[in-house]
């Protein structure tokens, strides 16, 4: 067929000019603001003093963001680590075969459909409260002390119970993303490898896992994502004022741009651009690792 | 050849139209219209002049429409929204001026206000807090000192809310207070009663006098939620050094002054003797003002007087609510005169072209009837000096309020520097909880620099 093109242009240029009206220029945007002191965020470009990286250097510079960083850090290693093995493990059991499969998934699943803000208020005021919380009562029950005296909600304990809490939710959703993985995985390979005299653990090891690389890598790539831009749950559990063990780089930039708590204090959207840039890079960065470390090398199966 | 140039125009107006569906909502919108339905009818020969006329006239009706535009910070369910359209509904069947008000929350507000601005929204009048209107929005705001005087509006107001927004409006009136606020101990009546103390404390002496009665008769003295801590830190520092000092200390990191240490010491005592909750340290708000002020167990809190119609269901009808001012220290500068007050304002765009009729409206929703309609839907003080009865669980802040003559920002200043608001929080927070003593605290802020 010969090819036209006029036709191409025109049937391209929609898509290539919203592509660049929507994700080109708010890049570009942004990495400029970042040098940029900027009261408002919408301030007009005649507005903006130009500050070099100097808004980088703060950054560096100051305690918080860099507690923000290590929270996201912790949140994003320990909670993933978490979160798959958990839902890994979940996955692996409702794809072998058991009874009530579809009851059982829904009961993990059932979190993701529950509004943040329900979940957040239900782990903050009831099950972590050291008054008349589950955890207490729990601890009471099994007589077990330290589980009943143990203070989740105190400066020391509150980035464990908030991981908790948020870990709880993503379960599921992981979950599923593994079973669809583990189900794509032929019955006949389980049969021969039953032949053949593996049990089931030495079936996970030998044939689950290595075929499922590519849905791991998915599953990784997505909470990376999520973590990333961990914002709500970190609001939901430091209410008005932000906190040391629940802040976040994404919260850190809500307050420079609109200000933080109830206080007036300075704005700066080119902090918060800057905060941006950041995050941008470290999230490339463990694209380029997980690249690196699951590649894909092709499995037909 | 012909056909492919048609579908090249097609393409490009089917590109044209979509581009222009995602631009504002405002001034432009009408004109969308006449280019998306234009090639639509491209049969009929006269639709394409319709449509360029419509565009015409559509953007002229709504700008000089008779519908005023209010973008409020509460959220639609809320007692104060609902206080307010009735009263909206009221002034409009009274003036004809129908009002257009959009509950935005305050997040909301806070993040969508200056942005709409910017993009030359019409919205015509706004509400948030005093200091974000003023100092946040300050060069969107119109000067209302004529319209104020033009309508006597100062007869019936609150004097000294009426001087706070000219102070913070940089010596002209740029917004108009209501629902006022003041930030100060609220106490359960009934525990001071039990415990002995006849009269509120007005010295630190005192104050620990208090504390230590209370706990003798077995309840806990003091709680407070991770969302209000720091104004104790805040309110105190500002007792002993005033609270300009007292920010200048919080944004420059100037944590060896003396004021940081006495501060803490003072806190490290209370936590030594036992008056503090022994959960303060897990409170996650609202769980110390739900858990244990209302129910009970607690007898103080330093909270804004909007803390009563917060917990009102919890606390139940019998509960009798307290108030007194952060009391006096030792050497200090400041004393029970000096408080966080403030109010809700209403702001006038500058660029409305209806900044009377606006006017009009919040001078009805700040006076008499409505004024009266909000503060007992709210359970909020009124601003309209004429409405002389508060509402019964707010009986005894009035006097408080009447006593103010410093006002202080939000938190005494001890929130005035974002990059180390949560240190402050964390630390002060286990000061209270006895986990750390005052140099320990001292230490921390210092550490964290800035």
């Amino acid at each position: 067929m010969k090819k036209n093109k006029t036709m191409i242009v025109v049937f391209l240029a929609p898509a290539v000019i919203m592509f660049s009206i929507i994700f080109l220029y708010p890049i570009f945007r942004t990495v400029l603001m970042s040098f940029f002191k900027i009261e408002g965020v919408t301030d007009a470009v005649s507005k903006w003093q130009f500050s070099g990286l100097s808004n980088y250097i703060k950054l560096f510079n100051t305690e918080l963001f860099r507690i923000s960083m290590w929270n996201i850090f912790r949140i994003w290693l320990f909670g993933g680590i978490l979160v798959m093995g958990l839902a890994l493990l979940f996955a692996a059991i409702l794809t072998s075969g058991i009874r009530f499969k579809n009851v059982f998934r829904a009961i993990i699943y059932m979190p993701n459909v529950v509004s943040a803000v329900a979940l957040a208020t239900m782990w903050l005021q009831y099950v972590f409260s050291p008054k008349f919380g589950l955890f207490k009562s729990l601890g009471k029950f099994l007589h077990w002390e330290w589980l009943e005296k143990f203070q989740w909600l105190d400066p020391a304990h509150l980035f464990i119970a908030l991981l908790v809490a948020y870990c709880f939710g993503m379960v599921g959703y992981h979950m599923l993303i593994f079973a669809s993985g583990i189900e794509r995985i032929g019955a006949d390979y389980y049969e021969a490898a039953t032949l053949d005299g593996a049990n089931r653990i030495q079936q996970f090891r030998y044939i689950t896992l290595p075929l499922l690389k590519g849905v791991t890598k998915t599953n990784i790539t997505m909470w990376s994502i999520s973590s990333a831009g961990f914002f709500l749950w970190s609001q939901l559990f430091s209410m008005v004022v932000s906190n040391t063990q629940t802040i976040t780089p994404v919260v850190y930039m809500y307050q420079n741009i609109f200000g933080a708590g109830n206080s007036m204090t300075e704005r700066n959207a080119g902090i918060g651009a800057a905060v941006g840039v950041l995050l941008s890079v470290c999230v490339v960065v463990i694209f380029i690792v997980c690249d690196k470390i699951f590649k894909d090398d092709d499995i037909e199966f | 050849m012909k056909k492919k140039m048609l579908s090249a125009l097609l393409c490009m107006s089917m590109m044209a139209a979509t581009l222009a569906g995602c631009g504002s909502t405002g001034d432009s919108a009408p004109a969308d219209e006449g280019t998306a339905e234009a090639p639509a009818e491209d049969t009929a020969t006269e639709a394409p002049a319709e449509g360029t006329a419509d565009a015409a006239e559509a953007p002229a009706a709504e700008s000089t429409g008779d519908g005023l535009v209010y973008w409020s910070m509460w959220d639609a369910a809320e007692p104060q929204a609902q206080a307010i359209s009735q009263s909206i509904e009221a002034f409009t069947a009274e003036t004809g001026i129908a009002v257009d008000v959009q509950f935005k929350g305050r997040t909301g507000i806070r993040e969508g206000l200056q942005p709409a601005l910017d993009a030359g929204t019409n919205i015509d009048l706004f509400d948030e807090d005093i200091d974000r209107v003023n100092t946040t929005w300050g060069s969107y705001l119109l000067d209302l000192e004529e319209l104020v005087a033009a309508n006597d509006y100062e007869a019936t107001a609150n004097a000294g809310l009426i001087a706070a927004c000219r102070e913070v409006g940089g010596g002209t009136l740029k917004s108009i207070p209501y629902q006022p606020n003041v930030f100060a101990f609220f106490y359960n009546i009934d525990i001071f009663e039990e415990a002995g103390v006849t009269a509120v404390p007005t010295t630190w002496d005192e104050f620990l006098d208090t504390c230590e009665k209370i706990k003798a008769a077995g309840y806990t003295p003091i709680t407070n939620d991770n969302a209000y801590i720091s104004s104790m830190f805040g309110y105190h520092m500002s007792r002993l050094i005033g609270e300009p000092a007292t920010e200048e200390v919080v944004k420059n990191g100037d944590w060896d002054n003396e004021a940081v240490l006495k501060t803490a010491q003072a806190y490290e005592e209370l936590a030594s003797k036992g008056y503090f909750s022994e959960t303060i340290e897990s409170n996650q708000w609202p769980a110390g003002q739900n858990t244990e002020l209302a129910m009970g167990t607690a007898a103080m809190y330093l909270n804004g007087s909007w803390l009563p119609n917060e917990v009102k269901d919890i606390a139940g009808e019998d509960f009798k609510w307290g108030c007194f001012s952060y009391p006096a220290v030792d050497g200090g500068t400041d004393g029970t005169e000096a408080s966080n007050y403030g109010a809700q304002v209403f702001a006038i765009n500058a660029k409305s072209t209806k900044a009377e009729q606006a006017f009009q409206l919040i001078n009805y929703l700040t006076t008499g009837e409505a004024d009266a309609l909000l503060s007992e839907m709210s359970v909020g003080i009124p601003a309209d000096s004429n409405n002389a009865e508060w509402p019964a669980l707010l009986t005894n802040v009035k006097p408080v309020m009447d006593s103010l003559s410093t006002r202080y920002p939000w938190g005494a200043g001890a929130e005035a520097n974002a990059d180390m608001t949560p240190i402050i929080v964390e630390n002060f927070t286990k000061l209270c909880g006895g986990s750390i003593n005052a140099q320990e605290f001292v230490d921390a802020l210092k550490a964290a620099g800035n």
